[in-house]
């Protein structure tokens, strides 16, 4: 008996010593290096820099940073752009390194789910980290009293337009895509995950987006903050996108009026050296035409010099523009001309895509990425109108009247391609359909618009307008495979891209597009 | 009771070692777990269990479980018993074990072709059963399909095993049972033109299958049989009407019988589908040294639409859903119209050598400014070719020195050097327009300039588009750009002039308005063409090294027409003969 009390009292001396003295966090093991969730999210600071991160992370990427992915999706489909090397023969195909041989095949209409240029995961990381703030993001109003409800809401938005964005740039590509709403931020979060369909992709889009519109802010207090982060008025221009590509046309118009009625943006006046005009609104970036840019900078490069530069270029214009027939030419006055064409787009001299570049080396090219510019908004607007109730000739005169807004900034020719460019009749809707169709493309040229616009007017009307698209990707395909690449575009599944194999194979609930199986 | 316990723990211990002992390690053997074709098709018995009885009956079941690199396009058990019913069989045996083996030899390829390599037209490979399978896709209710040989569509492609790829069917292949003669003659439209074949004896060499052909050049071939709706748009009724409009000697079985060279003019030597046909400009036909011109326009296929000597003749078209029929030893293409051999006298081609696509597209320079070439976009010209990196090559447009008298005001500056240099090309070609076979003098009109006391020499070859073969002109002379036209002059009635037969007669002429010695035309030698088509013209540094050689214009002229005149203005309009 006393036996057994000696070992009580010893075993109760040891229990005391390791457990009830100081040794208090005994079990309770944390980085020594580094900040875990809980004791994040504590300040306001802290939620900005999170908010701030996730536009950061616009600038990087994956394997290959998120702005060439949106290029190489936006374009390459499109009658634009072609490989920057000269490829006439098997042989030459077979000297393709990979990223050239992806982007070759994407060109030449043979996409393959092992291609890797449909791998969407530099998108899912932005969206990871918006999902981040979103779920997070709440937490602070509870640790930190000085930032009020509004404020909170603010950053909120900022997280939802940018979710809400990079969702409808999937839903434009792969059509079909897994809606990942909650951050990854433990292990519970790491699981197989369905494809939503596009209607589902599409409502959660506009409730990112009107979210965003409606808790945005009107103003960062700066031209540069205010063109690179998400106020109110940048996600009334992505909610007037999505509507439109959804052919809401009546709500595309309004939000599009929300950003117009703002006066916070214009476009340069008519007459504006095109010098000028470069330089203001492509080569410095964040000009008053500007809505919503990537901003890269001389501490975080674009990845453009590579892709446009000569030597070993991976992309160059279309022959049909370098030869003048986009922007057209004055033959009797060789200093009129249109101020987006040669020089600021493109170079006629060598076809090299001029617009991010303009002599920057590798070493110094930090042109932005521009998502949306005002003329896009005003664009945006014609087309919604064009379509809203077919055969308005006062909607259609409006129309015009927007389109012809930025004609006359941009001194666009009247002359372009041996046809002449007038006003169409406002009845014909079709007519005016095209003239806000052919604008964009001088409008836009290389930004990462072309394939999305072809698409959006084909698709309109349950394919109504078929024909756009297969003339365009019949002229641009080999001639021996024509037929075949024709017949491919009549499959409407085969309009956007695979699952990447990758993710089919680490996410079991994925069902590949029927299109490439 | 203690002891048994003991021997029971004993049992139970043995038992237990007995247990492990007996486990057998398994050894992987081999080097890889895919399977070949053979096992593949037993592995998935819902979709080929018939398609593996036919391999065991046809006794291709082991050949097919070997290594190697194949392309098998598999009926699925489906398309078999379908293919049973429509030959009135039940069951696999009632079929010969010989007609199961040409049956697998159709529908199997000695090399692995992923559908990616798939285009319009045939594939690269002949079937293990000698006759070439086609590609195409089609779209049935807005699902697009891979469909060959017309008769099947694609259900799974590149299915990857351990000896190559399979792609499973919904529908068997079968080889075409008919010759291409055979299958002109089978079609009703084309009853005159089958006639004219027989009576020319042409038809007997279409008939041949491509095993027992000792022709080569006629194993494979392609026809371009005319329609009686064709014939009968011209006038010609029947055949009797054919042969007195085209035979020339009554007798068409001759081969210099024009009636007979006119059926050999449909006629190209190699299976030629229209995805072939279209990615070469010009095709040999039987008729000697008479070509097919061929190109896309949108989506359809042009055949001899070709500009002559700034003319457009009009062409014809092949009907595409007419045409890839196949045959047993060729394919066969309906014409939209009536065609024929057009005799076709040479006559002179200048061009101007600074006038070539990628300048002419770029409107801020073309006739405007100079503009020098980056080593990169000259290596990437298309109707210009160096031999090597070539820096320096400069569009030279207005200058007062050597372009502003030139032909349309500019020339173009192509540095060369003997031997090659590192950023200096050996030789530089230029591709011709179209030239009508026959014999030219091949003049350059260029403008000369010395580079401190340097010089380039070059000699001239020729070559047709598409090879690499280059010959040498005959009578051929050097041509050195810091040479001066020599300056022989006569007196005619007591003024001086330029004794121009004198000059010519050593190789030199004027060629513009300006008649100054430098601006010069230099004879390199004749080029007898024997084929009417596209050249590419080399001109070969053989001494000096130096970069302004400036070239302006290249002339191929009729060696009995008049070499001298037409000359030019600088504007580009032509001074003809006072």
């Amino acid at each position: 008996m006393k036996q057994k009390l000696k070992y009580s009292i010893i075993l109760l001396t040891i229990f005391v010593s390791v457990f009830g003295t100081s040794c208090k966090k005994w079990l309770d093991l944390q980085p020594q290096d580094g900040l875990i969730r809980q004791e994040y999210w504590q300040t306001k600071e802290q939620l900005d820099a999170a908010v701030m991160g996730c536009y950061a992370s616009l600038l990087g990427g994956g394997s290959i940073p998120l702005s060439k992915y949106l290029f190489i999706w936006g374009e390459l489909r499109g009658d634009m752009v072609v490989p920057g090397l000269e490829i006439s023969s098997d042989d030459d195909e077979a000297k393709l390194s990979g990223l050239l041989k992806d982007e070759f095949d994407i060109m030449r209409t043979q996409i393959a789910s092992t291609n890797t240029l449909v791998n969407w995961e530099a998108v899912y990381k932005t969206i990871n980290y918006c999902n981040t703030v979103i779920k997070f993001g709440p937490e602070v109003v509870n640790n930190d009293k000085t930032l009020s409800a509004a404020g909170l809401n603010a950053y909120l938005a900022e997280a939802k337009a940018l979710r809400g964005l990079m969702y409808f740039y999937l839903l434009r590509s792969f059509g079909e895509v897994p809606l990942k709403l909650e951050p990854t931020y433990n292990d519970s979060q790491i699981g197989p995950i369905k494809k939503s369909t596009q209607q589902e992709v599409y409502a959660q889009i506009i409730s990112d987006l009107t979210y965003a519109a409606e808790n945005g802010s009107v103003t960062f207090g700066n031209m540069a903050e205010d063109r690179g982060r998400m106020t109110k008025f940048t996600a009334y221009t992505a909610l007037a996108d999505a509507y439109l590509w959804m052919e809401e046309y009546q709500k595309c118009i309004d939000a599009c009026n929300k950003v117009i009625e703002s006066g916070k943006y214009q476009l340069l006046p008519a007459g504006t050296p095109q010098s000028n005009f470069y330089t203001n609104v492509y080569l410095n970036g964040n000009s008053v035409e500007s809505i919503f840019e990537f901003q890269f900078d001389n501490q975080k490069l674009n990845p453009f010099a590579p892709m446009f530069g000569l030597t070993g270029r991976e992309f160059r214009a279309a022959d049909w523009i370098a030869e003048g027939n986009l922007f057209g030419t004055d033959p009797l006055n060789s200093s009129n001309v249109d101020i987006r064409g040669n020089g600021t787009s493109m170079l006629e001299s060598n076809a090299s895509i001029s617009k991010y570049t303009n002599q920057r080396t590798s070493t110094t090219s930090y042109a932005h990425w521009f998502v949306y510019r005002f003329a896009d908004v005003l664009l945006m607007k014609a087309e919604a109108l064009t379509w809203l109730t077919p055969g308005n000739a006062a909607n259609g005169t409006a129309a015009i009247e927007l389109v012809n807004k930025v004609r006359v900034g941009r001194n666009a020719l009247s002359y372009v391609a041996d046809k002449t460019i007038e006003n169409p009749d406002p009845a014909n809707t079709e007519n005016v359909s095209l003239y806000v169709f052919d604008e964009r493309a001088r409008e836009f040229a290389f930004e990462g618009k072309r394939w999305y616009d072809i698409l959006r007017f084909a698709k309109r009307n349950n394919y109504a307008n078929e024909k756009i698209l297969l003339n365009i990707v019949s002229a641009s395909a080999q001639p021996n495979k024509q037929q075949t690449v024709i017949n491919k575009y009549k499959d409407h599944r085969s309009h956007y891209f695979p699952v990447y194999s990758y993710e089919l194979q680490t996410n079991k609930a994925l069902v590949q597009n029927p299109f490439y199986q | 009771m203690k002891r048994n316990v003991k021997f029971m723990l004993l049992g139970i211990c043995s038992a237990v070692i007995c247990l492990m002992a007996c486990r057998k390690n398994v050894l992987v053997e081999g080097t890889s777990k895919v399977v070949n074709m053979t096992q593949y098709l037993q592995n998935h018995p819902d979709e080929f269990s018939e398609l593996s009885k036919v391999l065991e009956r046809s006794e291709t079941a082991s050949f097919l479980n070997a290594y190697g690199s194949y392309t098998f396009f598999a009926p699925t058990n489906t398309a078999i018993k379908a293919y049973l019913t429509e030959k009135g069989k039940t069951t696999i045996d009632d079929i010969s074990a010989g007609d199961w083996k040409n049956f697998v030899r159709f529908h199997l390829l000695e090399d692995s072709i992923p559908t990616s390599k798939f285009d319009d037209g045939k594939l690269y490979e002949l079937t293990m059963y000698g006759q070439y399978l086609t590609t195409a896709s089609e779209n049935i209710a807005g699902v697009t399909k891979i469909r060959i040989n017309r008769q099947a569509n694609v259900i799974n492609a590149n299915i990857s095993v351990g000896n190559g790829l399979i792609h499973s069917v919904d529908h068997v292949l079968t080889p075409a049972s008919l010759s291409v003669a055979q299958t002109i003659e089978a079609n009703p439209e084309y009853s005159i033109f089958t006639q004219a074949l027989k009576a020319s004896g042409l038809y007997a060499s279409l008939n041949i299958l491509p095993a027992d052909n000792p022709d080569v050049e006629r194993k494979w071939l392609t026809v371009i049989p005319e329609t009686d709706a064709v014939f009968k748009s011209v006038g010609i009724n029947n055949y009797n009407d054919l042969k007195a409009k085209y035979s020339n000697t009554g007798n068409p079985q001759l081969d210099t019988d024009s009636l007979h060279l006119f059926l050999d003019y449909h006629i190209l030597s190699n299976a030629k589908y229209l995805a072939d046909i279209i990615t070469a400009t010009a095709h040999n036909t039987l008729a000697p040294l008479e070509v097919l011109t061929a190109k896309l326009a949108g989506e359809t296929v042009l055949i001899n639409d070709d500009t002559f000597n700034g003319v457009h003749e009009q062409g014809f078209s092949l009907i595409r859903d007419k045409s890839d029929v196949t045959a047993t030893n060729g394919v066969v293409h309906q014409p939209s119209a009536h065609f024929s051999i057009k005799i076709r006298a040479p006559f002179r081609v200048d061009w101007d050598a600074a006038a070539f696509p990628e300048i002419m597209k770029n409107t801020e320079y073309y006739k405007k400014n100079s503009y020098e070439f980056k080593p990169e976009e000259t290596a990437a010209l298309s109707e210009i070719k160096f031999s090597g990196p070539e820096s320096g090559f400069i569009y030279r447009q207005g200058s007062a020195g050597t372009s502003k008298t030139s032909l349309n005001g500019d020339i173009l500056v192509v540095p060369l050097a003997t031997g090659g240099a590192s950023n200096r090309a050996e030789w530089v070609e230029f591709r011709s327009p179209l030239l009508i076979k026959g014999k030219y003098k091949v003049w350059i009109g260029y403008y000369t300039q010395v580079q401190s006391n340097g010089t380039t020499e070059v000699t001239a070859s020729i070559g047709a588009d598409g090879t690499t073969d280059r010959v040498p002109l005959s009578n051929a002379r050097t041509l050195s750009f810091s040479v001066k036209r020599p300056g022989i002059n006569k007196t005619v009635n007591g003024v001086t002039v330029i004794d121009a037969e004198a000059e010519e007669a050593i190789g030199f002429k004027t060629y513009m308005a300006n008649t100054s010695g430098s601006q010069v035309a230099k004879m390199l030698g004749i080029a007898d063409l024997s084929k009417t088509g596209r050249y590419w013209l080399r001109l070969k540094a053989i001494n000096g090294s130096q970069t302004t050689n400036n070239i302006d214009v290249i002339q191929f002229i009729p060696i009995n027409d008049d070499q001298q005149y037409w000359k030019y203005n600088p504007d580009g309009s032509k001074i003809l003969r006072p």
